[in-house]
């Protein structure tokens, strides 16, 4: 019984529902954070600490913060209470999309675990000298062209949010 | 310890929320952030493989998707902040003057 990946994953889980669930986007960033505090914990686990350091600086602390930001400024209000109870049917076929999706993955990746889980980690796997290796040898362009696309992203939310459009 | 098939139905699970949450709420910023749930989701399941498969390359690519994920909310927010000064809205009911 891994008790750490329970506990963690249970917690993403019900944090997941809560984010979908909450009637006002504060309340719902707020489970957003903690799914992502959840899966950096489990991130730990699975020998990638600089992706878990990456998650709590990138994810809850620049998007999330940039989302929070905007949800403050527009200062919209939550949907109402009989807009949501008339969507019932909406809700339940898209509860049921979702529920065929997992049912799908999980069945479709049956006995994968039996395929790829025997190879033991090399030493040292994991850590950021590795991975640095990794990024600036075999991803050198790939990290380029990021580059690039976050470069057209800032020009683009510059150019959007100006005066007059 | 948790086996890869753990990692990968905890994954779907997140994946499938956040489609759910996508398809069924109306408040356009909790639609962002269930495709941030859906991205989280992703990363989980190319992280749980590099480390079951031993290769980095999987942790490589959770890099990647950390920077489309911030050029995505960088321009999608700048959208709905523009698109809040001409509707006053944040209900994606309300934006429909593209709608036939």
């Amino acid at each position: 019984m891994d008790l750490y990946f329970w506990v963690f994953a249970s917690m993403s889980v019900l944090a997941g529902l809560f984010t979908i669930a909450a009637r006002d986007a504060l309340p719902s960033a707020m489970g957003l954070l903690t799914v992502f505090i959840a899966l950096a914990s489990l991130y730990l686990h699975l020998h990638a600490p600089l992706i878990a350091i990456f998650q709590v600086a990138i994810y809850a602390g620049a998007i999330l913060i940039l989302v929070v930001f905007v949800i403050m400024l527009l200062m919209a209000p939550g949907e109402r209470l009989a807009a949501i109870q008339a969507n019932v049917s909406y809700r339940g076929a898209g509860a049921l999309l979702g529920l065929c999706l997992i049912g799908l993955v999980a069945v479709g990746t049956k006995g994968v675990s039996e395929i790829v889980s025997m190879k033991a980690l090399p030493e040292g796997f994991g850590n950021p000298s590795m991975f640095g290796d990794l990024f600036f040898r075999d991803f050198l362009l790939h990290f380029e062209v990021v580059s690039v696309l976050l470069l057209v992203a800032l020009i683009g939310g510059i150019y959007l949010c100006k005066k007059k459009l | 310890m948790a086996s890869l098939t753990h990692y990968i139905v905890l994954s779907s699970i997140l994946f499938g929320l956040g489609t759910i949450g996508f398809c069924t709420r109306r408040n356009a910023l909790i639609l962002f952030m269930s495709i941030e749930l859906m991205l989280n989701a992703a990363n989980l399941m190319l992280v749980a493989f590099s480390n079951f498969m031993a290769d980095m390359a999987g942790q490589v690519m959770v890099i990647f998707i950390f920077a489309v994920a911030a050029a995505e909310v960088a321009v999608g927010l700048a959208i709905l902040i523009v698109l809040f000064r001409h509707v006053r809205e944040v209900d994606i009911t309300k934006f429909n003057v593209l709608k036939w």
